[in-house]
């Protein structure tokens, strides 16, 4: 049954009258003239046609149809997914084959009941027709799911849109590039989307090794960590396996790992330490744990590691009156070429003292007052200072360059430096924790020993012997006599040393904080006299010196380099663009937004250049380029100055990894999802046990989407109507020439 | 390395104590209680036989003078003897006397100890008597092998490390005066200097008069090797 109607009514509505008005005047003023009535109204009844033609037209006239073929006459599109999620083993049968056996048992026969044709096809990155031994011959290998690309397919295979279109799959789907146009291609056919879910919602046993992480790029002799991530799903108590570290193939740590049971996402990380230069790739493996069932998925991974000699990195260590802490920070620092500390200390109102000045006149006016004076120093170490010892300008010269110029600032001291007289000032915007509002009353504090918080446990930075645990070596810390309140912990920063008893605004009361501010990291110490660790009695002078240098070098960073290379959060394959995002540092002496030409460059593992482009970075903004891996491999991608000299370089490992395998457990809400915009239909095949019903429902889904989604097609716009319109004006036209009528 | 100064001193007797005030000063915010874990200003070695009395009054000079020239609060100096557990909380020592002395297995120990962590040490002969920097040198000379007490010519940095010292005239005699020391692992950890250096900067050398240092470079000497042991 069709039915006319009219998009736009108001064509019509205001048309008509207007027609005949203007027909009328038409008519009227020839017959005043005294034109014979006979050729007024052939003349009249030509411009008729013409005009309502026209109104038919401006109107949008369009046929309303509920069903133009019987259903009786379309197939069924049956979509297998063969994907190496289906390989999945669950009640000793793969999904895939739980999905054969269901349409082969159950589905075909009530479809064949039905009389309804059925047109299977089996499916994973791309879609093709199968027939029954084929199906049945099939194996779950493909290496990824496209659902939408897939049903793009199935319907654009045949001009007839079918009954619809049932899915047995689990619903794990990772390729979404082409969703846009099986949706479109579902709508448009009115095809109801069926999806029948194999497999289990929480997922088949497995344990699985899913990513290594490395930084990219060390100094030498510096710890950093090489950490696996580690994935257990469903499992039952698991032997201790073997995980090991190959360094450029070789191994060089071992260690056991007790994986319990359960489902859980954790991390074990080996700690090294690297002497020489040059690029290494670190790979973790393991041994599968014997446990029937047990699919274990990328039993190795890898990340490879820059390490680089580090720049020099300059202290500027500023306090308001000779300390110990400064002698003894400088002794745990002689042994380390890399860090040069310098000297700035107020002795009296009127005299300044500088020690390891590079020139006669550095700071000779005291502390910096200009970029190209502070930017020299990677690290600014404030100690017994108020205020006053700063001018407004030079508290935001010290944001400039923590913020801007990526310089860490460590504030350190007791309740001389952390005091009220703080709070407001531009330097405790930059700071991890703000400062109280009153100061407390002094020499009350007990002696204490410092606490590490969890994360500080973790954390190389507080690694300081190589013997015993980081928690054993810094419990022989001895005890402290004061320290500085501070007040409350900023969002984002990090707490890593606590008093163990004494409580503040966040909880216990923060002896060691960070945070990152800008483009470097701000930090506080609170623990008067931090010096007294190293002339302890029964303490390991080592590491006293170790944790100051991890210290400076954390707070400096002084791999960091003038260049950052990005990689956004996507999926690190062969044959995709990996999209990256370059940014130059600001630095001192830039001219803002001046740009500079670099190459940015790809090579492969054998150095042959993949990937050049040439580019213009402005200091401070991103800057997006990209690169096309055709394999696997580990691949360094390098950005160029204007004389061919690297100025940044990182390493990226392209891998084809099991992304079937992410995760295991089913997922309903994506075919819910499909059903929804189609009018289908999702269940789980687990409710399928009467073929005969879910047949019934697919039927009652398709009438279902006859009834409520007519096809509506356009009409009158054709060659009968155009020739209708230009037909009745040239008869007319012609006619008015004929009998000489104006 | 450079060190410069920017302006020099010009009350130098005060500033010398405030400076060495500071130097000695273990604890900035030390104070007057008897919590046992707050370090102390300086600590007045007691060694061997001597009690840590020889020119009694250096001390509570020296107090008096720290406390009108700084704002610090500053503790009693304490009296220890090597191997007290103290000796860990108190970065710069201070001994003086008269005689020759012997140090014990026990005292050597704790001092290799104490040098090996950081601590600092000045040794003053008092009175210009030969005993006590004699037997400084053979007793600092068993603490580290190959290591020997010995002299600074006057390029040496503790020389220039708060005010430039070009050269140091005895005065009882026609010959420099220089600044003697031990070194561990290349710091210098004690200083020694024999001809009276205590009576100088804090007796106006009432008890050593005409003698060994004069005052005014004993006091640029004992400011300089203050801020040396609290700079390196």
């Amino acid at each position: 049954m069709s039915t006319l109607v009219f998009d736009f009514p108001l064509g019509w509505q205001a048309g008509l009258p207007l027609v005949a008005l203007v027909l009328g005047l038409a008519a009227w003023l020839p017959m005043r003239r005294g034109v014979p009535k006979r050729r007024v109204a052939i003349q009249t009844g030509l411009r008729l046609i013409a005009l309502l033609a026209l109104v038919f037209l401006v109107s949008k006239p369009m046929w309303v149809a509920t069903e133009r073929k019987p259903p009786g006459q379309r197939p069924v599109l049956l979509l297998v997914d063969r994907s190496e999620s289906m390989s999945l083993k669950e009640n000793d049968r793969t999904r895939y084959r739980q999905a054969y056996d269901l349409l082969r048992d159950h589905l075909l026969p009530a479809f064949k009941a039905d009389h309804t044709p059925v047109r299977a096809w089996l499916f994973a990155e791309e879609a093709t027709q199968a027939d029954g031994p084929q199906l049945g011959a099939a194996e779950p290998t493909g290496k990824r799911t496209n659902l939408g690309g897939a049903l793009a397919r199935v319907l654009a295979a045949d001009p007839n849109p079918p009954l619809a279109v049932v899915a047995l799959t689990d619903g794990i789907v990772n390729e979404n590039g082409e969703n846009a146009r099986g949706l479109a291609a579902l709508v448009e056919s009115r095809t109801p989307f069926i999806g029948i879910g194999l497999g289990s919602d929480a997922g088949a046993r497995l344990f699985a090794l899913r990513s290594v992480d490395a930084p990219p790029v060390v100094a030498t002799n510096t710890i950093f960590q090489v950490a696996a991530q580690l994935e257990m799903v469903n499992c039952e108590e698991l032997e201790p396996l073997d995980l090991s570290l190959m360094r450029d193939g070789r191994m060089v740590q071992r260690k056991k790992v007790s994986p319990g049971s359960g489902s859980r996402y954790w991390q074990e990380s080996f700690e090294v330490t690297e002497s020489l230069e040059g690029l290494h790739r670190y790979s973790i493996q393991f041994l599968p744990p014997a446990a029937p069932g047990l699919q274990c998925l990328n039993s190795q991974g890898s990340a490879s590691v820059q390490v680089a000699s580090e720049k020099e990195l300059r202290v500027l260590y500023v306090q308001g009156a000779l300390t110990w802490e400064y002698k003894f920070i400088g002794l745990a620092l002689k042994g380390d070429p890399a860090i040069k500390i310098t000297g700035l200390t107020r002795t009296s109102k009127q005299s300044i003292f500088r020690q390891n000045i590079e020139t006669d006149g550095e700071l000779k006016l005291g502390f910096p007052v200009s970029t190209e004076e502070i930017a020299p120093f990677r690290v600014v170490v404030l100690s017994n200072l108020t205020p006053l010892d700063f001018t407004p300008a030079q508290q935001e010269l010290l944001a400039h360059f923590c913020g801007d110029l990526g310089g860490g600032v460590l504030m350190i001291g007791g309740p001389a430096t952390f005091n009220s007289t703080w709070r407001g000032t531009r330097l405790e915007q930059l700071l991890p924790v703000t400062f109280p509002a009153n100061s407390e009353a002094l020499g009350l504090d007990r002696p204490f020993r410092v606490q590490l918080t969890e994360e500080a446990l973790q954390h190389p930075l507080f690694r300081v012997a190589s013997d015993r645990s980081t928690a054993a070596a810094w419990s022989q810390l001895p005890l402290f006599a004061q320290y500085g309140r501070v007040g409350s912990l900023k969002p984002g920063a990090q707490v890593w040393l606590e008093h163990p008893e004494d409580r503040g605004p966040s909880g216990k009361r923060i002896l060691m904080a960070s945070q990152r501010y800008g483009a470097g990291i701000s930090a506080v110490i609170a623990v008067q006299n931090l010096w007294r660790w190293r002339l302890a009695r029964d303490s390991d002078v080592q590491q006293y010196d170790r944790f100051w240098r991890q210290l400076f070098r954390f707070v400096g960073e002084p791999v960091r380099q003038d260049i950052m290379i990005s990689l956004a959060d996507q999926d690190l394959r062969p044959n995709t663009d990996i999209q990256v995002a370059l940014q130059r540092r600001v630095k001192a002496l830039d001219t803002p937004g001046l740009p500079a030409a670099y190459r940015f460059q790809v090579e492969d593992e054998s150095k042959a250049v993949v990937a050049s482009q040439a580019l213009e970075l402005p200091p401070g903004r991103l800057v997006a380029s990209s690169f096309h891996p055709a394999a696997e491999g580990l691949f360094t991608l390098k950005v160029l100055d204007a004389y061919q000299a690297v100025v940044a370089s990182r390493t990226v490992d392209i891998r084809d990894l099991h992304p079937e395998l992410q995760q295991t457990g089913r997922n309903m809400e994506i075919l819910a999802q499909w059903a929804h915009a189609s009018g289908g239909l999702a269940v789980k095949a687990e409710e399928c046990g009467n073929p005969a019903a879910l047949v019934a429902q697919i039927k009652a889904k398709v009438e279902q989407v006859r009834r409520t989604h007519p096809v509506r097609e356009p009409i009158g716009v054709n060659a009968w109507m155009m020739l209708a319109v230009l037909g009745s004006l040239g008869t007319e036209w012609c006619l008015r020439k004929k009998w000489n009528l104006s | 390395m450079k060190i410069c100064l920017l302006s020099r001193p010009r009350f130098l007797a005060g500033r010398v104590c405030a400076i060495l005030a500071t130097a000695l000063l273990l604890a900035p915010g030390a104070q007057d209680n008897a919590d046992p874990s707050t370090t102390f200003f300086m600590g007045r070695i007691r060694y061997s036989q001597n009690d840590g009395n020889d020119c009694g009054g250096v001390g509570q000079e020296l107090m008096k003078l720290v406390s009108q020239a700084s704002t610090i609060k500053v503790q009693q100096e304490k009296v220890l003897r090597f191997t007290d557990p103290e000796l860990y909380e108190t970065p710069f020592l201070f001994m003086n006397g008269h005689n020759d002395f012997v140090l014990n297995a026990e005292e050597l120990e704790a001092l290799r100890r104490y040098f090996s962590r950081g601590g600092f040490l000045l040794a003053s002969g008092c009175c210009t008597n030969p005993g006590f920097p004699k037997a400084c040198r053979r007793e600092f000379a068993r603490l580290f092998a190959n290591e020997q007490v010995v002299s600074f010519p006057y390029d040496h940095p503790i020389y220039r490390a708060f005010s430039v010292v070009t050269s140091v005239r005895c005065l009882h005699e026609k010959k420099d005066i220089h600044l003697e020391g031990l070194f561990y692992q290349g710091n210098l950890v004690m200083v020694l200097c024999e001809e009276g250096l205590c009576c100088a900067f804090s007796m106006e050398n009432r008890c050593n008069v005409g003698k060994g240092v004069s005052p005014e470079d004993g006091k640029k000497l004992a400011l300089n090797i203050a801020v040396y042991a609290l700079t390196h």
